[in-house]
């Protein structure tokens, strides 16, 4: 038996924490580029997500990836002295909404600290275990 | 002395294979932003593995060949694998080998106390 296998709950909280950290990364670009009308496919930004998927077992979690936001059409303002207005003046925003941003935000960043938490308590019962041969 | 694995030995092969793999670890975080770095780790159950079987002390001093790269984890833009949340863990982890390691020894060392007080009579 390998000695590492005795901490798999360090290894499920460590992957849930890099899955939440991911997460809050692409919060930030979203709110980051909430008003950006040009991206490098000449589109408007589209906002991002995590992709989180269960790994086989109780093994935590893992990261699927990084999708895009098909969804939610770009709003259009009115404002003709902007360089990517079209003819009839009208400028595509990114589908970012910002309060939906700082909801995930939120929920992100506890969902962060619960990992940290359950790494924590592990760490408090190893101790207790600990005593048992003082 | 009695037959079978000698205890302390392997108690001292795990106490430097857990020192060797806290420093392997602190270079990674050093190492958090250099590009092209890539995160090392140390081949710990091949060393308990054989001290136990050898019955003597593994030689970690002389020479680094139990630190390895595992090259597993996904790299980013600049060539970096290194993921601090991954080093916390593995630093708990050795944090707590380590202080299980501590205790036995000391347990070991007030039975050998208590074997020479009882003899001494």
């Amino acid at each position: 038996m390998s000695v590492q296998k005795l901490s798999t709950p360090v290894d499920i909280a460590v992957s849930g924490l890099r899955a939440q950290s991911l997460r809050l990364k692409t919060i930030a670009a979203n709110i980051a580029n909430a008003s950006t009308t040009r991206t490098s496919s000449g589109e408007p930004y589209r906002r991002q997500d995590v992709l989180v998927r269960a790994r086989d077992g109780l093994t935590g979690v893992t990261i699927g990836g990084i999708v895009q936001d098909a969804k939610g059409d770009f709003k259009r303002i009115l404002q003709p002295g902007h360089p990517d207005a079209d003819a009839n003046g009208y400028v595509r925003m990114p589908n970012v909404e910002v309060p939906v941003e700082m909801m995930n935000l939120v929920t992100a960043s506890r969902a962060y600290q619960a990992n940290a938490a359950v790494l924590k308590r592990y760490q408090d019962l190893v101790e207790v275990t600990l005593e048992l041969i003082r | 002395m009695s037959e079978g694995p000698d205890v302390l030995r392997i108690l001292e092969t795990g106490l430097k294979g857990v020192g060797l793999r806290q420093a392997v670890i602190a270079n990674n975080i050093a190492n958090l932003e250099t590009p092209g770095f890539r995160r090392r780790d140390v081949l710990f159950d091949q060393v308990l593995a054989d001290a136990i079987e050898d019955n003597k002390v593994a030689d970690l001093d002389e020479n680094e060949a139990w630190v390895f790269t595992p090259g597993t984890t996904p790299v980013s833009a600049n060539g970096n694998d290194v993921n601090l949340d991954v080093e916390v863990g593995e630093l708990l982890k050795n944090g707590a080998l380590y202080k299980t390691y501590i205790r036995l020894l000391g347990r070991m060392y007030r039975q050998f106390d208590l074997a020479i007080r009882d003899n001494a009579g």
